[in-house]
């Protein structure tokens, strides 16, 4: 079979959307990246909001349209936008907006973390909206939203199945060298059920929540990216993120969980 | 010919028909005037498979005035559905077979061996691999799917005669079967499962089970390992239940959350590696890659960046091109799963649909049924059912109906379900090609 040849059709209607807003812009919104979003009507993302009016071009939210499994969507968030040069995005945070408590994640990166993008595995629990906020170090701020809809067919039933040990088998996979300055993607998964202290176990009990709250990484003892879970982070945490070493040395990575107990995982980084 | 078409889905032929045009046209929408005869529109549907077969049977059925022409490259189509029982040595390429003679000979469905290359939407035209260009008042498309070569590194057309996917029926199937056939006693039979959406949500799980079976009675030191890119799968605790029960551990499953997302595969050396850095060895290999809509659909404009089809729920006509009407495992229909009896479901809503669109009424309303059934042994069936409507604007299932297979049936009622298994498949290629038990033309 041959294969397809690449249509337009996409291209153009992107390029007609782009033209509608600059149309908009151009008759009179004083300041159509700031439009009115969801993050407004959301108490939490109003908190890291402040005051600021978020400018909407730059982070990018990467979410399927559709899913159909709702315990495990998987996500990217990364921004591409316009920053001073001696700025960076130091903070990322996610919101599920129709989950009974709406926080995801709340990521802080450093000039070590090279490049602000991140990708992992979220629970919605319906349809929803996902916002994503970013804030700089020098203080701006940059909102995205993503429509997700969920339709967990009766075909992919869940039924229930084996929970997983708490902070088993941590997972690191770092490239075998760096190159200073270009930022590389790492990836963590380890085994947790992430209970989220809403759902009722086989005997009728609510199952009392147990997550991990906090996952860090340090180069050579200093902290180069960090990460607060939430109850809305799939079972089994899954991060990929960026990280941009200036020398060779020790990464450490660490689970912490909310019943006290951690897992680390040591591995060593090539950089020149 | 002369077959150009306007909005209401009136050929020109028929508005300058005897009658001023301009008069006719304060009548148009209301009575559905000057349909029936030999002029009751012209519906091109490309591609011959569940989806395809039965819309052209179907509108024949609505309304035998409308020229119904089927585009199909292939004389005999192989069923995916039980062309696991075939890898599992249960079944003749020949019993999944089938044909159109009864499309043509019993229906008047013009079937044209050839491949649909090109759609003009504007035009209303689709050009043929044989050169011909056809006219068309509704156009369907059922493409099926196609593999996302590359999205998985090292896995292209070239990987797939290595390492087959068989996940359309045919030489790939009979490639894999005979893989099976020359696999030593004590091989591994490694499956690369994909995420959600994909054909057939429960037809890897199927696929690993019968070949456990034909390997526990042919090679028993083999094993089975699945590698999946998901942490949950359709009837899971009934296969899982149902692996312990006839193949005790010959069949290892290792889901997302172990490490079981395969990111690069090496055809040659028949190895695949996950995305924590393990490396597996297989000795057979069955790489079932990521997939999107048949080619044709994106070549039509009506795909979006996800490589599917969104459509109308209640029409399946797609969301971004008028007149085009997409149906089977191209479409974005969940809660719906990609499967042979939603394709034929959909393409009777579909035929329905055109149908009443060329005579200018409105469509009727849509549901549908799904029953998928997966043989986990020869005389060990489960089965999962839902019933499916439209609630504000997109397709829901409908609480309450359908469901699964008891956890803790009886080993009877399995192998009552297996027989029933064999019954469905019987009745929906009746329905849709005439030809229940691969009679190719009868
Ligand atoms: C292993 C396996 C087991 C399965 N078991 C079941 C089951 O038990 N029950 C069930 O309900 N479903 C089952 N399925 C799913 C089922 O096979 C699909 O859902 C079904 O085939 C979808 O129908 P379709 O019309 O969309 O595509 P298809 O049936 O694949 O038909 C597509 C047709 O379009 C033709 N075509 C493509 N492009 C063109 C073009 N450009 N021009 C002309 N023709 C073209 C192709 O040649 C093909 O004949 C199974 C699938 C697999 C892989």
């Amino acid at each position: 079979m041959r294969p397809a040849r690449p249509t337009h059709h996409d291209a153009a209607r992107r390029r007609l959307l782009r033209g509608m807003v600059a149309a908009i812009a151009a008759i009179g919104l004083a300041t159509p990246a700031l439009a009115e979003g969801p993050w407004q009507r959301l108490d939490a993302a109003r908190s890291v909001l402040g005051d600021a009016e978020p400018n909407t071009q730059g982070l990018v939210l990467d979410l399927p349209h559709v899913s159909e499994d709702g315990a495990s969507v998987a996500l990217t968030v990364g921004f591409d936008g316009e920053l001073a040069d001696d700025d960076y995005i130091s903070r990322i945070d996610l919101f599920a907006t129709a989950n009974p408590s709406p926080e995801i994640a709340t990521f802080h990166l450093t000039p070590l973390s090279g490049k602000p993008e991140i990708s992992t595995r979220v629970r919605l629990n319906e349809t929803q909206q996902v916002i994503a906020i970013a804030t700089s170090h020098q203080g701006e701020r940059f909102a995205t939203a993503r429509e997700v809809r969920i339709t967990v067919s009766g075909c992919l039933m869940r039924n229930g199945g084996d929970q997983p040990e708490p902070l088993s088998n941590p997972r690191v996979s770092v490239p075998s060298s760096f190159t200073a300055g270009q930022p590389e993607a790492v990836r963590t998964l380890i085994n947790h059920p992430m209970e989220t202290g809403l759902r009722e176990g086989a005997d009728g009990e609510v199952v009392p929540r147990h997550i991990i709250e906090r996952f860090t990484v340090s180069l050579n003892g200093e902290t180069a990216f960090e990460a607060e879970l939430h109850q809305s982070i799939s079972a089994s945490p899954y991060l990929l993120f960026y990280l941009s070493p200036d020398e060779s040395g020790e990464a450490l990575f660490e689970w912490q969980d909310d019943t006290g107990n951690s897992a680390t995982h040591e591995a060593s980084i090539q950089a020149g | 010919m002369n077959h150009r078409h306007n909005r209401s889905g009136l050929t020109r032929r028929q508005l300058i028909k005897g009658i001023g045009a301009a008069s006719l046209l304060p009548l148009m929408g209301s009575a559905p005037f000057a349909i029936g005869g030999q002029n009751a529109g012209r519906v091109l549907v490309v591609g011959g498979g569940f989806g395809g077969a039965t819309a052209a049977k179907y509108l024949k059925r609505a309304n035998p005035a409308i020229e119904v022409i089927l585009i199909e490259p292939n004389e005999t189509f192989y069923t995916c559905p039980f062309s696991n029982l075939h890898l599992g040595g249960l079944r003749q390429m020949d019993a999944i077979a089938h044909g159109y003679a009864e499309l043509e000979d019993r229906y008047g469905v013009r079937v044209i061996h050839a491949t649909a290359e090109d759609v003009d939407a504007d035009a209303h035209q689709v050009t043929l691999s044989t050169g011909r260009k056809l006219d068309y008042d509704r156009l369907v498309l059922s493409p099926g799917i196609d593999m996302r070569w590359n999205a998985l590194e090292g896995y292209d057309e070239e990987a797939a005669e290595k390492a087959p996917h068989a996940w359309k029926a045919g030489t790939q199937t009979e490639l894999l079967r005979s893989q099976l056939e020359a696999m030593d006693d004590g091989g591994t039979f490694v499956m690369v499962a994909p995420a959600n959406p994909f054909r057939c949500p429960p037809g890897p799980y199927e696929r690993a089970s019968l070949v456990a079976n034909y390997l526990a009675q042919y090679k028993p030191k083999s094993k089975v390992l699945i590698l999946d890119a998901k942490d949950n799968f359709s009837k899971q605790g009934l296969f899982t239940a149902g692996w312990e029960r006839l193949y005790g551990d010959r069949i290892e499953w290792v889901g997302l959350s172990n490490d079981g997302r395969v990111t690069r595969v090496d055809a040659d050396r028949l190895e695949v590696e996950t995305e924590f850095g393990t490396v597996h060895r297989a000795d057979v290999l069955n790489v079932i890659p990521p997939q999107k809509a048949g080619w044709i659909a994106e070549r039509a404009g009506v795909t979006d960046d996800s490589g599917w089809v969104p459509v109308k729920a209640e029409t399946f006509e797609s969301r971004q091109v008028a007149d085009i009407y997409v149906v089977g495992d191209a479409t974005v229909a969940a809660p719906m799963p990609k499967s042979g009896f939603c394709a034929n479901g959909q393409a009777k809503v579909v035929a329905a649909a055109i149908a009443a669109s060329l005579e200018s009424r409105p469509a009727p309303e849509a549901y549908w049924t799904n029953t998928c059934y997966s043989l986990v042994g020869p005389e060990y069936g489960i089965s999962v059912a839902g019933v499916y409507r439209v609630q504000d604007g997109v397709i829901a299932e409908v609480e309450g109906a359908g469901g699964l297979s008891p956890a803790d049936a009886s080993d009877a009622t399995r192998a009552l379900e297996a027989e029933y298994a064999v019954g469905w498949y019987n009745a929906i290629c009746q329905d849709t090609w005439g030809t229940p038990l691969g009679g190719r033309a009868t």
